[in-house]
């Protein structure tokens, strides 16, 4: 199917990816995983998915610098990117805030479902 | 024991044995009359009278500036040394005073950089807690999610209960490691208040709803009582955070068909919100306790064994910090007591009931405040876009 929607997801932390990889797959996405931040840069820039899913801490390039790579390529300029993290500090949100991501979510307070529902409302897909 | 002779006394002798020799000497070798002589003395006594007085004017005055010194020190004052002159006892004085001002700064240093080290600890603490406790937990969360849901195919209605009960527990966890980050951002100061409009109103019955199945659930009688309010400066999350800690609590230790009831009126300064309920109420000897961390009243204790005792200390420091107040009242019978009823009409076993909490906020709003981190509780940063 081409209308397919497409999810990068970088999470270091297995049981966490299997899980979010399952659930979007489910969910009717085409999910690309990757295990660290460099994984995650070479994926975005090769696959060039729709939507990014980022942790924050993780192995060999962080989740705040990921999102300043894909933002200096032409294709990542306006690509929408969601934090999915357990820290949450003001100036992590701020530095994300810099470069236009709002969505930063702490895993504990968010279900499978409502993390799909809103990843789909940001692509207006619903 | 040989006491030795005081300085001032010293004086006096040394002034006394000198007189009486000068005396001695004009009697018979300078061969002065009698008459002469009483004059003589007199003079002479009065001379020295006039010069220890002020010798000892000046001893007095370094004692009191000695004495000054050590009231400054008991003060907290270290920093300026007193100025020696001479050798005498005095001057040894304040060299000792010297000696154990420059012992107490080095104390202190070493005090407030052990201090400063504890606090890096308790932050890294903090930041390992967080991250550390937080992905188990929500990795658990979603594989219960992924069963619930049914993804893993169907769950009888035994497994369906069981697996509901894993996942309540996990959420208290979740909640308690939430309220932990929380006291320790707050006993560290590094929680930030951040006001903006919101409708103070519509935050209450946003609290209310999230508690309505409860609130069926135990058949209470749930009263508002609002005044009309503007909009206000406020921080939502903290906000958000006072509202669900007070109305839980409310609502948790009252018995099946109590009554709980919100006020919120404007004042002339203040915008109070008062929360009565018709509960348990709070043993008196206990009330003194109540804001203090992890403190749980024995009554409720015995009636309701979930809670962590941490969330009237996180409201409040967020009330205060934010530039109101909170107190309360218990027993509070107003909403036992029906029109033209007494106290005394009130059965003895229900006397001690109910607890009233009263929350003040500035009429302009929260005050501001910098910090690094935001109380996690209710830790949705998403509506930023909203």
């Amino acid at each position: 199917m081409s209308d397919f929607k497409t999810i990068l997801i970088a999470e270091d932390e297995g049981p966490m990816l299997r899980a979010l990889v399952d659930k979007f797959e489910k969910s009717g996405f085409k999910v690309f995983p990757a295990q660290d931040g460099e994984e995650g840069l070479s994926k975005a820039l090769k696959e060039k998915p729709d939507i990014l899913m980022l942790d924050i801490i993780m192995p060999k390039i962080n989740g705040l610098e990921l999102i300043k790579k894909i933002r200096d390529d032409k294709w990542g300029e306006q690509v929408p990117i969601i934090l999915l993290t357990n820290l949450s500090d003001n100036d992590s949100v701020a530095e994300a805030a810099k470069y236009g991501v709002y969505d930063f979510l702490v895993k504990t307070d968010w279900h499978l479902d409502d993390i799909v529902k809103l990843v789909k409302e940001r692509l207006e897909i619903i | 024991m040989i006491t030795k002779i005081k300085l001032s006394d010293k004086i006096l002798l040394f002034t006394f044995f000198f007189s009486s020799l000068f005396i001695v000497f004009a009697k018979f070798v300078g061969g002065i009359s009698s008459g002469r002589l009483l004059i003589f003395t007199c003079l002479a006594y009065n001379l020295i009278f006039i010069v220890s007085f002020f010798v000892n004017k000046n001893f007095i005055k370094r004692l009191e500036a000695i004495t000054y010194k050590l009231e400054e020190m008991a003060a907290g004052g270290l920093s300026k040394k007193l100025k020696i002159k001479g050798k005498d006892e005095i001057a040894q004085l304040a060299t000792a005073m010297n000696e154990l001002m420059s012992r107490l700064q080095m104390g202190i240093a070493q005090d407030v950089s052990k201090s400063h080290e504890l606090s890096q600890a308790k932050t890294d603490f903090v930041t390992i807690a967080s991250h550390q406790l937080r992905t188990p937990l929500s990795i658990i969360k979603w594989y219960i999610d992924f069963l619930l849901n049914g993804d893993a195919g169907n769950v009888n209605s035994e497994q369906k209960k069981y697996l509901e009960e894993v996942y309540l527990s996990n959420e208290r966890l979740i909640e308690l490691v939430n309220a932990l980050l929380d006291v320790s951002r707050i006993d560290l100061g590094t929680f930030s208040i951040e006001p903006e409009p919101c409708d103070l109103v519509l935050m209450a019955d946003q609290a209310i709803q999230k508690h309505s199945a409860e609130i069926s659930r135990k058949k209470i009688k749930f009263k508002r009582k609002y005044d009309r309010l503007p909009i206000m400066n406020l921080d939502p999350r903290l906000t958000r955070i006072v509202f669900e800690n007070i109305l839980s609590n409310a609502i948790k230790y009252t018995p099946e068909s109590g009554m709980v009831e919100l006020v919120i009126k404007k004042t002339d300064k203040n915008i109070l919100i008062k929360i009565s309920d018709s509960g348990y109420g709070i043993p008196k000897e206990q009330q003194p306790k109540i804001f203090t961390k992890l403190f749980r009243a024995d009554n409720v204790r015995k009636i309701e064994s979930v809670g962590t005792g941490l969330g009237l200390y996180i409201v409040k420091a967020v009330v205060e910090k934010s530039g109101g107040k909170i107190w309360f009242q218990s027993p509070s019978l107003e909403l036992l007591l029906s029109d033209g009823q007494k106290e005394s009409d009130i059965p003895i076993d229900k006397r001690n009931a109910g607890t009233t909490f009263f929350i003040t906020i500035p009429l302009e709003g929260m005050k501001k405040k910098t910090g690094t981190k935001k109380l996690t509780s209710a830790d949705y940063i998403t509506d930023q876009r909203k």
